[in-house]
């Protein structure tokens, strides 16, 4: 049971990072989402305001409904906020155009899901050569690429089997070489050790963290798993659409 | 980019191959009815087409080939004064009924008498016997396809066409026209013998005021039968069907044809070239035939469409996550088409192969059996190509719909 301690209103509305760099990578003002059910709107977002900074890890958790996966996928730009502004590496993207904003999610966020979302007629190198290829990376240059970041990721010799023929762990791992694929500054991640057995999902992470502290890219992970806490910089919680807490320590007590 | 497209459609193996059967069906179908169509009527002019001649005369109400009037063959001498006429020689198209001893078929036969020693109608693709022995009475070459329908083993077989004799003396291979009764191809002679044997003509000529002959044919019924008779050579007082006619070198065509028209009574002069097409179109657009067989090709784009459309589809409703996913990633628009279209392409040209080789398969066997030509010509096959490329390509309209509604967010609700 994770138990939230009462945060100062001001605080509680806006969460600067302070941990790491000034600039934040991902910063968010005011970011409201209600969504239509039957004749009213359920806001399922109350006024965010957050700043990650450059560099970090970051948890967003909280309980089922709280929000957190609709506030990932607007901070990860696939979904526009009713109301507020997103700014991704100082970059203002709830104005963008759906093309732009296409363009700007390839070349800076890399996204880990849940289930994997491996493509399953490819194999491990193949699903990392179609990433980077969307990059303008072709040809050998993509699988000599595509075979050095599944060598980062420990499955090198892996690289010519399908998913089908991959354990959950693997296949996680070749999700997250996907998602590093041209080094981008951020990357999001949904719930991904949900599928994993507490060995792997903790590997899993510990590989996440150090393979962005090394790119230096910013991750943002949604995730109910309590066993992955220690990794992170620092733990935005949510509950009924509003940050209610960022202290990793009162989160983790 | 790593072929999405391909591995996609060759991971399903079942559902691959249930496409490409529905693909082949359609190139099967679509290849054969065209080329039944193109066959047939390349079948229909394909003795004018075979023949020297530069100019043909037939009566002016000639409708195609073999639908017309007879000409009197007094008309040939006629056609062999006019100034540019290098040969003239007569082509007689008759009808008659072979029958075979002990047998109770009537077969309807198209005797085409000509000259054996002429230039203007040489038979072409003769696969056993001698022309020269159609110089024998009562004696036909027929198409190697003919024979069953015959009920004749080939050369030297006989038979019998109102009532006379006839001997097998030759066989030609190709020759047959799909909608024509069994042509029996002759000397003049034999010809003239078969379509007026039980008759008997004369000519009857009397002078009028002006002082020209006004002459008339009467054909008379034969009151018994007196054996066989001796054939006789063509007369003026003959019918003909077409006269064929070589101009000199050099000669205008265009102007040799109106001199001819101006020249002889009643008659429609045509090159060889404007007499096939007549003739083709005639079958094509004034029979059903054209319309029949253009059904059935439509029918069969109609099939590939829907088996295509569904099959790519399915395979896009399955893979929304997958589309979904490169969405997320920032994948535009345009490549998740392009992953669509490659599937849709990779489904035309690999059910268009073997489709092709069956229609291939086909086109030979039923040439060799029965006779029939399945023309498929390098136009029919690229065209073909064409047609399954746009059916595949265009029945992915609706799966791209779908690719274009597919949210990116959803990936992270799924």
């Amino acid at each position: 049971m994770i138990i939230v301690s009462p945060l100062e209103p001001e605080t509680a509305r806006f969460p600067m990072d302070t941990s790491s760099d000034a600039q934040g990578a991902i910063v968010a003002k005011g970011v409201e989402m209600s969504f239509p059910a039957g004749n009213q709107d359920i806001q399922v977002l109350k006024g965010i305001d957050l700043s990650i900074a450059k560099g970090s890890v970051q948890l967003l958790m909280g309980p089922s409904g709280s929000g957190k996966t609709t506030l990932l996928t607007i901070l990860a730009g696939l979904l526009t906020p009713t109301a507020g502004q997103v700014e991704l590496l100082g970059h203002e993207i709830t104005q963008m155009s759906r093309r732009k904003l296409s363009r700007f999610r390839l070349q800076n966020i890399g996204f880990i899901f849940q289930g994997f979302n491996l493509f399953p007629a490819l194999t491990a190198a193949e699903n990392i050569e179609v990433a980077l290829n969307l990059k303008d990376i072709h040809g050998n240059s993509a699988r000599r690429q595509a075979l050095e970041l599944l060598g980062e990721v420990g499955l090198k010799d892996r690289a010519d089997l399908r998913p089908s023929s991959l354990s959950g762990g693997q296949k996680q791992r070749v999700a997250i070489a996907r998602a590093l694929a041209g080094k981008p500054p951020l990357i999001v991640a949904d719930e991904p050790t949900a599928a994993l057995d507490s060995h792997s999902g903790h590997a899993t992470i510990e590989l996440l963290r150090r393979l962005a502290k090394e790119g230096g890219a910013t991750v943002l992970i949604v995730t109910h798993d309590p066993r992955i806490l220690d990794v992170a910089d620092r733990i935005l919680y949510l509950e009924d659409g509003e940050i209610v807490s960022e202290d990793k320590a009162a989160i983790s007590h | 980019m790593a072929s999405i497209a391909r591995k996609n459609l060759l991971e399903d193996i079942p559902r691959f191959l249930v496409a490409q059967a529905g693909i082949m069906f359609a190139v099967t179908l679509i290849t054969i009815q065209t080329g039944i169509l193109e066959g047939f009527t390349r079948s229909t002019a394909l003795v004018v087409d075979n023949s020297k001649a530069d100019i043909l005369v037939s009566s002016n109400q000639v409708v195609n080939f073999e639908l017309t009037l007879p000409i009197p063959a007094a008309l040939l001498e006629e056609a062999r004064a006019v100034p540019g006429v290098e040969i003239a020689e007569p082509l007689l198209l008759g009808s008659a009924r072979w029958t075979k001893p002990g047998t109770a078929d009537i077969v309807p036969m198209r005797p085409i008498g000509f000259y054996p020693d002429g230039q203007l109608f040489r038979l072409w693709n003769l696969t056993a016997g001698d022309i020269d022995r159609l110089k024998d009475p009562y004696t036909a070459i027929v198409d190697e396809s003919s024979l069953d329908t015959l009920n004749a083993e080939g050369v030297g077989d006989t038979g019998q066409m109102n009532s006379l004799p006839a001997t097998i003396v030759g066989l030609t291979q190709g020759t047959q026209s799909t909608a024509s009764s069994t042509f029996a191809f002759m000397s003049i002679e034999s010809a003239k013998a078969y379509a007026t044997v039980g008759l008997t003509s004369s000519v009857r000529c009397r002078s009028n005021p002006d002082g020209e002959l006004d002459c008339s044919t009467v054909y008379r019924t034969e009151d018994s039968e007196t054996g066989v008779p001796p054939v006789k050579p063509l007369a003026i007082g003959d019918a003909i069907t077409h006269i064929l006619i070589k101009a000199e070198p050099g000669q205008d065509l265009e102007a040799l044809t109106q001199r001819l028209e101006t020249v002889l009574p009643e008659v429609r002069v045509m090159t060889r070239e404007e007499m096939a097409e007549m003739t083709r179109s005639y079958w094509k657009s004034r029979t059903g035939v054209g319309f029949i067989l253009g059904l059935g090709a439509g029918l069969g784009v109609i099939v590939g469409v829907a088996i295509v459309g569904q099959i790519l589809y399915s395979s896009v409703s399955d893979r929304l996550k997958e589309y979904g996913t490169l969405k997320a990633m920032g994948a535009s628009d345009w490549t998740l088409y392009r992953i669509v279209i490659e599937q849709a392409l990779w489904m035309s040209v690999l059910g268009y192969m073997p489709g092709m080789a069956l229609c291939l398969g086909v086109s030979v066997w039923a040439e060799a059996s029965m006779g029939v030509t399945i023309l498929i010509t390098p136009v029919t096959a690229i065209g073909v190509l064409g047609i399954t490329v746009a059916m595949c390509v265009g029945s992915a309209f609706f799966a791209i719909a779908k690719v274009t509604r597919v949210d990116p967010a959803a990936v992270f609700r799924s």
